[in-house]
């Protein structure tokens, strides 16, 4: 299965800034930062190039896996209200 | 399988040296590496990535909100029990 199916576009798209991208873009900084320690470099002011990259890594997964996420939610969402449509009887309002 | 023990338990009686190089290598291919000079290939295209990255994924965004908006227009009254 495609990791985002065409139909996924007909769900608002999120926020540039979410969650997952801001988040994953932190830990890609973090592992540049960590890449400078294990290489005995000054580990802030040492390739900013990388921690650029790697950041940007981070952000760029960080938002594909959110679209994801979204999308399958949406769809479980839209199979449990298609059972509920198709079996009213079971999902009365509680009587008692 | 027992000679590997028997080295295995050598090596954690006796302290070793921290190897002054992160990751061992073939000392045929293994440069030490230079952190004084910058890598210039490497800074450009760290930065041309990541430029080609962002450029990307802003496109890409756009791109997904006139899909949707296009796709919900095309929809109209037609579905109102969806978002």
């Amino acid at each position: 299965m495609a990791f985002l199916p065409d139909e996924s576009r007909s769900l608002p798209p999120p926020p540039l800034f979410n969650k997952g991208s801001v988040w994953l873009g932190f830990v890609g900084w973090l592992a540049s930062l960590a890449d400078n320690a294990f290489n005995q470099r000054p580990v802030i002011r040492a390739g900013v190039h990388r921690q650029i990259l790697f950041a940007s890594v981070g952000f760029f997964v960080g938002y594909q896996l959110v679209k994801r996420a979204e999308y399958v939610h949406a769809k479980v969402d839209r199979e449990m209200f298609e059972y509920v449509r198709h079996h009213p009887v079971d999902f009365q309002p509680a009587t008692g | 399988m027992a000679a590997g023990l028997r080295a295995v338990r050598r090596w954690g009686l006796v302290a070793a040296a921290p190897p002054r190089l992160a990751f061992t290598r073939s000392a045929f291919v293994a440069k030490k590496a230079n952190n004084a000079q910058p890598n210039w290939l490497g800074v450009g295209l760290a930065f041309g990535s990541s430029a080609a990255l962002w450029g990307f994924l802003i496109k890409q965004h756009d791109e997904d909100v006139a899909e949707y908006e296009r796709r919900k227009r095309a929809r109209g009254r037609k579905c109102t029990g969806c978002s």
